[in-house]
C-alpha cells in the first residue's frame, strides 16, 4: 500500500517525542504528536491513527484513563509506554486492552518491532486473515492448527492438549505480551486462578520446544506480566 | 547566651500540654447551688438555651422528670435524649443513656445530677463517671450539683444538718471543671418557695426534707458553697505561680485505721491539703492487732482506703508493732511536713496508764512535725466499737496448749520444789516460774496462756512456796511486792514473747511479698521481648492467686485478642476473651482507670482490669478472673505494685525498641548517603563523558570525520547504557520495602528470571556468548522477580566486564537442600585480594583509586548484597581454581506468603 501507516505519539517529554518522530519517519510512518492527554483524545478521534504509543505519564491526565476512554469507542491498537519495575501497571493497562507495552529506555528496533506487531493485530489487518491461517511458523518451530500438531525441525513433539492449547494462544498473538490472567482465562476458564500450574505447563513446553529453557527463543517471559511468543527468531 | 534563650521554658511547654489536653477533652461547667431549688436546672437551661441559640449543637441528656414546670419551659426546642429505660425489681428506672450521647456526639451536652448513683446494670456506678467519659470523648458537658454532695465536705455537712448525704462526687470532679457557676438566692426566698410548693411536689415524702429546710441550716450551707466557690477562685488566682512551689514544701500523712472516724481525718486532710496544694499520704499500719480485725473492720479499712484514693491521696500500707514509731519513720524517710490523727480512742484502759498517748509519742519522735489531732465523730454513736468480740476471736482454745502451760507449770513446780529441798533460796523458784511463762508464750499460740501461766505462777509461787504452805496468805511483809513484781515480769515477758512472735511472722509475711516482687522486678529486668514479659506476669499473678489472667498489650478495640493464661484451680480462662470482657478492656485502655469486677464501673464483667500506666499512657490492661469472688484491698495492693514494675519494664521494652528502630534508621541513613555519595560520584563521570562527546559532535560538525563521529555516538550510547543501569539498580533498592528491609516475594520460575536477565544482557552485548543450563524440573522459588533479575544482570555485566571478550560466561541454576542456588561464572582473571574483603559494600576504602575502576563493582555488588539479604538469602564469591570467578547466592524456597 502507498498510504503510509500514521502513528500518533502522546508523550509530553520532547526529547522522546522527538527521537521517536524521527525513527519513525525514517522507517515510513507518519507521525503526528500531542503533548497532553485531552488533546492527543481529540486527535485520535481527528485523525483516526493507526497506532497509537501512549506515554503513562502525561501532565493533564493519567494515562491509563486516556486508555480507558479511547477504548470505550475505538479498537485502535494502543502501545503503552512504561517505566519499567511497574508490573502491576502494566498488567493493568494489558487488561484494560492496550495492545503491548514497551518499556523505557527503548531502542530503535524494539519500537518497530512493536509498532509492526501491533499493526498486524490490529482490528483492520486482522480481517480473519489469522483465523484463516492452517500453521504458523516461527524459527524452527511449526504450529498447524489444521492438524493440532506441534513440529520441531520438521518432527512431532508430544504435548498434552493444555500445552497444545498454550501454544495455540501464543502463536496466534506472537510478538504480543499476553498476560497471565489472560492466558490462564482462556485455556483454563474464568474461575481459575493458579499461576503456579500455568508455570509448570510453560516449563514443560519449555523443555519440549527450547533447547534451552533456561534462555528460551521461542517462548520469552515478561517479568511479572506474563509471556510473548517470539515473531521471529534470530 | 542564645542558646540560653532558645532553650524552651517548661512553663510554657506545660501550659502548651495543658492547652492540647483542653483541647482533646470537653469543658465541663458545673451549676453550683446550696440546695434544691436555687435554680440550677433553671440557669443550665437558660444558658443551654441561649449556647443552642449561637448555632451550637446542643443535646439534652438528662434532666430530672421531677423538674419544676416552670423550669421545664425552658427545655422546649433543645433535642433531647431520650431516657434508657431499666428494670429493675420489676420498677422501671430511667438513667442517662450514657453510650447513646456518646455516638451522637454534640458539641454540648446537658446532664442533671453529678451525683446521682446510677441503677444497677447501667455501665458506671456513678453520673459523674459518666460525665467523665463523655468529657474524655471531647464533648462539653453541663452539669448541676448541691454543695452537700461534696466529699470532702461530707462531713461538715452532716455536722451542720444531722443528715447524711450518701450521694457524693469526688472533688476532683469539681477540680476539672473548667467554670463553675454559683447558683444562688437568698435562704429566707428559698424557703418561700419551699412553702409555695415549688421545690418539691406535694406529693413527695417531705419530712426528711423539712429538717434540711431550716433557716439556719440553709444560711450555713449557703456560706459553705460560697465559700467553696471562692476558694476555687482564689486558687485559680494563686495557682501558677505558687503551685509547684508549695507541692514541694507541704507533704500531709493522715494515719488510718479500722475506726470509722478515719473517714473523718481523710476528709479533713483532703481539705487542708486541697488549701495548701499539698501531696497527701493515707497510711494504715498493720500490726499485731490487724490479725484479729473483724470483718466489719476490715471492711471500714478498705472503705477508708477507697475513700483516700478517691480524694487523692497516695495510699501506704506499713506493718509494725509500734504505730507510732512506724509512723515516725516513714515521716522522716518521706518528708512529711503535717501529720493528721484521729483521736477516738477510750482513755480507760490498763495499758495507757504505761504507755504514752500515740499523738504524744508521735510528737515527741517527730518534734519538728506539725500533728494535728481531729476527734472522733460525735455524730453517730449509734457505732459500737467491737473490741468486746476482740478477746473472744484471741482465745482459740487448743488442749494441746492448754496441756503444754500445764505440764510447764508442773515442771516449774517441781523445779521449785527441788532447789528448794537444796535449800537454794526463792528467788530462784521465782526464776524458774517466769522461765516458764517464757518458755510458754513461746510455744503457744496467743496472749492468753502467756497471761494465765503469769498468774497461775504467781499463786502457785504463793501457795506452794511461801510461809505459810499450801495457802494464799502471806506471813512475811515483803511478799506482795515480790508477787506484784513477779507477776509484771511475768506479764511483760509473755506479751514481749508473743509481740516478737507476731512480729516475726508479719514480717516473715511482708518478707514474701518483696521478695516476690523483687524476683518479679529482676526477672522483669533481664526479660527483653513483649511476649516474655506478658507471659511471665501472668506467671506471676496465676501463682500468686490462683486466678485466670488476661493481659492486653494492645488496646483490644484494634483486633487484638489478649493473652490469657489459665490458673488450674479456676474457671475457663477463655471466657476472659469474650467480646463484652474486651470492651471492658477497651474501657479501661481509654479512660485510664481500673474498671470490671469489684469495681464502680462496668462491675458485672467477670474480670477485674487495671491499667498498666506509665507517664500518663496506657501501655497495656490486666485482667484478672473474679469468679471465685473479687479481689480484697490487699491483693489490689500487691497487683498494683506488680502492675507499676510490669509498667516499667514495658516502657523499658518500648525505649529498648525504639531505640533500636533508631539504630536501624541511623544504619540505613548511614547506608543511603554512602551510597548517595558513591553515587554522585560515579554519575558525574559518564555525565562528562556525554556531555562532552555530543558537544564534540555538534561543534565540529564539518571537521570530525565519520569514524570519529562513529565513535563518539558510540561512547555517548555506552556511558548512558552505564547510567541506566546505575538509575536501574537505584530504583531496585527503592523496592525493597524500608521500613522492616523485606521484600513482596511471590512464587516465580526461577529459569524464567535468568531468562529475563541473560536476555536484556544479551541486548547490549549480543556478541558475548552466555552458557544457562537450567535443571530439569521446574524450580519455583519466591522473590521479587525483578529484583532478582536486577541482581543476575549486576553479576552477568560483572562478569562479562572482567573477562575477555572472546571468553563465555555461565549462569547455573541449581536445587541445593531448601535452597535454590544461582551461579554466574567467568573465565577471566578472579578476584584481586586487595578488592574482596570490600567486595559487597559500597564503601571504597582507597580514596585515590580511579572512580573508572570502581565502576564495574562497587555499588552494583552492594546492591545486590541488600537484595539477597532482603530475601534471607545469602551471597558469597570465590576464585575457580582453573581460573575466573565465581558469584553465587542462594534464596530459601520456603517462605512465599
Amino acid at each position: 500500500m502507498d498510504i503510509k501507516p500514521m502513528v500518533l505519539v502522546i508523550e509530553d517529554e520532547n526529547a522522546i517525542c522527538n527521537f521517536i518522530t524521527a525513527i519513525l519517519n525514517s522507517n515510513g510512518y507518519r507521525v503526528v504528536k500531542s503533548n497532553t492527554g485531552k488533546t492527543g483524545l481529540s486527535m485520535a478521534v481527528s485523525y483516526n491513527p493507526d497506532v497509537i504509543l501512549l506515554d503513562l505519564g502525561l501532565p493533564d491526565m493519567d494515562g491509563v484513563e486516556v486508555l480507558k476512554s479511547i477504548r470505550e469507542w475505538s479498537k485502535i491498537p494502543v502501545v503503552v509506554v512504561s517505566a519499567r519495575g511497574h508490573e502491576r501497571e502494566k498488567v493493568e493497562v494489558l487488561d484494560l486492552g492496550a495492545d503491548d507495552y514497551i518499556v523505557k529506555p527503548f531502542g530503535t528496533s524494539e519500537l518497530l518491532a512493536r509498532i509492526r506487531t501491533a499493526l498486524r493485530h490490529s482490528p483492520q489487518s486482522m480481517g480473519g486473515e489469522l483465523n484463516g491461517t492452517e500453521k504458523i511458523t516461527i524459527g524452527d518451530l511449526e504450529i498447524d492448527f489444521a492438524k493440532r500438531l506441534i513440529l520441531l525441525n520438521g518432527n512431532m513433539v508430544h504435548v498434552t492438549p493444555v500445552e497444545y492449547k498454550i501454544l495455540a494462544l501464543l502463536s496466534k498473538n506472537a510478538g504480543k505480551v499476553l498476560t497471565h490472567d489472560y492466558i490462564i482465562k482462556e485455556i483454563w476458564g474464568a474461575y481459575a486462578d493458579d499461576s503456579h500450574t500455568l508455570r509448570v505447563n510453560m516449563a514443560n513446553i519449555r523443555r519440549k520446544i527450547e533447547s534451552n529453557p533456561g534462555f528460551p527463543k521461542y517462548i520469552l517471559t515478561e517479568m511479572g506480566v506474563g509471556y510473548r511468543m517470539a515473531e521471529e527468531v534470530n | 547566651m542564645e542558646t540560653l534563650e532558645a532553650r524552651p521554658d517548661p512553663d510554657a511547654i506545660l501550659d502548651k500540654i495543658r492547652a492540647q489536653q483542653e483541647k482533646d477533652s470537653g469543658k465541663l461547667k458545673i451549676f453550683f447551688g446550696y440546695a434544691a431549688g436555687v435554680g440550677k436546672t433553671y440557669a443550665m437551661l437558660d444558658d443551654a438555651q441561649e449556647q443552642y441559640r449561637c448555632g451550637k449543637n446542643v443535646l439534652v441528656g438528662y434532666v430530672e422528670p421531677h423538674t419544676r414546670p416552670d423550669t421545664l419551659q425552658f427545655l422546649q426546642g433543645l433535642p433531647a435524649l431520650p431516657p434508657r429505660k431499666i428494670l429493675y425489681r420489676n420498677i422501671e428506672l430511667q438513667e442517662f443513656d450514657l453510650d447513646e450521647a456518646l455516638r451522637r456526639r454534640p458539641e454540648l451536652i446537658l446532664v442533671d445530677e453529678l451525683a446521682h448513683t446510677n441503677a444497677e446494670g447501667v455501665r458506671n456506678r456513678k453520673r459523674f463517671q459518666d460525665i467523665e467519659e463523655l468529657l474524655n470523648a471531647g464533648i462539653d458537658v453541663y452539669t448541676t450539683v448541691n454543695v452537700q454532695h461534696m466529699e470532702s465536705l461530707n462531713d461538715v455537712i452532716e455536722d451542720i444538718t444531722k443528715i447524711r448525704v450518701k450521694e457524693t462526687v469526688p472533688d476532683y470532679i469539681f477540680e476539672r471543671a473548667d467554670m463553675i457557676k454559683l447558683v444562688d438566692i437568698e435562704p429566707q426566698e428559698l424557703l418561700l418557695r419551699f412553702e409555695e410548693g415549688k421545690i418539691y411536689r406535694p406529693d413527695q415524702a417531705q419530712t426528711a426534707m423539712l429538717n434540711f429546710f431550716s433557716l439556719d441550716n440553709l444560711k450555713l450551707l449557703r456560706e459553705i458553697a460560697m465559700r467553696k466557690a471562692a476558694d476555687r477562685i482564689s486558687n485559680e488566682n494563686q495557682n501558677e505561680r505558687r503551685l509547684s512551689q508549695k507541692l514541694a514544701n507541704t507533704k500531709m500523712l493522715v494515719c488510718i485505721g479500722p475506726s470509722p472516724s478515719s473517714a473523718r481525718c481523710i476528709r479533713w486532710t483532703a481539705r487542708a491539703a486541697d488549701a495548701f496544694h499539698a501531696h497527701w499520704v493515707a497510711l494504715y499500719v498493720e500490726s499485731i492487732e490487724s490479725n484479729y480485725l473483724t470483718e466489719e473492720q476490715q471492711k471500714t479499712i478498705r472503705a477508708n482506703m477507697d475513700l483516700a484514693e478517691k480524694l487523692g491521696a497516695e495510699i501506704v500500707t506499713l506493718s509494725g508493732h509500734d504505730i507510732a514509731e512506724t509512723v515516725s519513720e516513714y515521716s522522716k524517710l518521706s518528708g512529711i511536713t503535717n501529720i493528721v490523727v484521729g483521736k477516738s480512742r477510750n482513755k480507760k484502759t490498763l495499758k495507757n496508764l504505761f504507755e504514752l498517748d500515740f499523738e504524744d509519742k508521735l510528737i515527741s519522735f517527730l518534734p519538728n512535725i506539725e500533728v494535728y489531732i481531729i476527734p472522733g465523730s460525735t455524730v453517730r454513736r449509734n457505732y459500737k466499737k467491737p473490741r468486746k468480740t476482740l478477746p473472744i476471736k484471741k482465745v482459740n482454745f487448743s488442749w494441746l496448749d492448754f496441756t503444754k502451760t500445764l505440764g510447764l507449770l508442773t515442771a516449774a513446780t517441781v523445779l521449785g520444789y527441788g532447789l528448794r529441798r537444796l535449800g537454794i533460796g526463792d528467788q530462784n523458784v521465782i526464776m524458774a516460774y517466769i522461765l516458764s511463762v517464757l518458755i510458754i508464750s513461746r510455744v503457744t499460740t496467743g496472749h492468753i496462756y502467756g497471761v494465765i501461766a503469769s498468774v497461775v505462777s504467781v499463786l502457785t509461787f504463793n501457795f506452794f512456796f511461801t510461809e505459810p504452805y499450801f495457802t494464799f496468805n502471806t506471813i512475811q511483809a515483803g511478799y506482795p511486792i515480790t508477787f506484784l513484781i513477779m507477776l509484771l515480769v511475768a506479764l511483760i515477758t509473755s506479751t514481749m514473747t508473743v509481740r516478737i512472735k507476731t512480729q516475726a511472722s508479719l514480717s516473715v509475711q511482708r518478707e514474701r511479698r518483696t521478695e516476690v516482687l523483687y524476683e518479679i522486678n529482676k526477672k522483669l529486668l533481664i526479660t527483653r521481648g513483649l511476649e516474655n514479659i506478658v507471659a511471665l506476669t501472668n506467671e506471676y499473678i496465676i501463682n500468686l492467686f490462683g486466678r485466670s489472667v488476661i493481659f492486653f498489650s494492645v488496646d483490644p478495640e484494634q483486633g487484638e485478642a489478649g493473652s490469657v493464661m489459665q490458673a488450674p484451680e479456676d474457671v475457663d480462662g477463655s471466657l476472659l476473651n469474650s467480646e463484652d470482657e474486651k470492651a471492658v478492656a477497651h474501657w479501661v485502655f481509654l479512660n485510664q482507670k481500673r474498671a470490671g469486677a469489684g469495681t464502680d464501673t462496668l462491675m458485672g464483667a467477670a474480670a477485674f482490669y487495671m491499667p498498666v500506666i506509665s507517664q500518663g499512657k496506657v501501655l497495656a490492661v490486666l485482667g484478672i478472673s473474679c469468679l471465685k469472688g473479687t479481689l480484697d484491698h490487699n491483693t489490689r495492693l500487691f497487683l498494683r505494685m506488680i502492675a507499676s514494675q510490669v509498667a516499667m519494664s514495658l516502657e523499658r521494652q518500648r525505649l529498648s525498641d525504639e531505640q533500636r528502630s533508631i539504630i536501624v534508621e541511623a544504619e540505613k541513613e548511614k547506608m543511603r548517603s554512602n551510597l548517595l555519595r558513591a553515587i554522585a560520584h560515579d554519575l558525574r563521570t559518564p555525565l562528562a563523558g556525554i556531555l562532552g562527546a555530543s558537544s564534540a559532535i555538534r561543534e565540529n560538525k564539518n571537521t570530525l570525520d565519520e569514524k570519529t563521529c562513529e565513535k563518539l555516538n558510540g561512547d555517548i550510547q555506552e556511558e548512558a547504557q552505564w547510567l541506566l543501569r546505575m538509575v536501574e539498580n537505584l530504583l531496585s533498592v527503592t523496592r525493597i520495602n524500608e521500613s522492616a528491609s523485606k521484600v513482596t516475594k511471590s512464587p516465580e520460575a526461577a529459569e524464567e528470571v535468568i531468562a529475563e536477565a541473560v536476555g536484556r544482557i544479551k541486548k547490549r552485548f549480543p556478541q558475548r556468548k552466555i552458557i544457562v543450563s537450567v535443571p530439569d524440573d521446574l524450580l519455583e522459588v519466591p522473590m521479587d522477580g525483578t529484583l532478582i533479575a536486577q541482581v543476575l544482570i549486576n553479576l552477568l555485566e560483572n562478569a562479562i566486564k572482567h573477562s575477555t571478550d572472546d571468553s563465555f560466561v555461565e549462569v547455573i541454576l541449581k536445587k541445593t537442600g531448601e535452597y535454590a542456588l544461582f551461579q554466574v561464572l567467568d573465565h577471566g582473571k578472579g578476584i584481586a585480594d586487595e578488592d574482596y574483603p570490600y567486595l559487597f559494600t559500597s564503601y571504597v576504602p582507597n580514596g585515590n583509586k580511579s572512580s573508572d575502576s570502581s565502576r564495574g563493582m562497587g555499588i552494583g555488588l552492594s546492591i545486590c548484597m541488600t537484595i539477597i539479604k532482603a530475601h534471607n538469602g545469602t551471597m558469597e564469591a570465590y576464585n575457580r581454581s582453573e581460573g575466573g570467578a565465581v558469584f553465587q547466592f542462594s534464596l530459601p524456597l520456603e517462605g512465599s506468603e
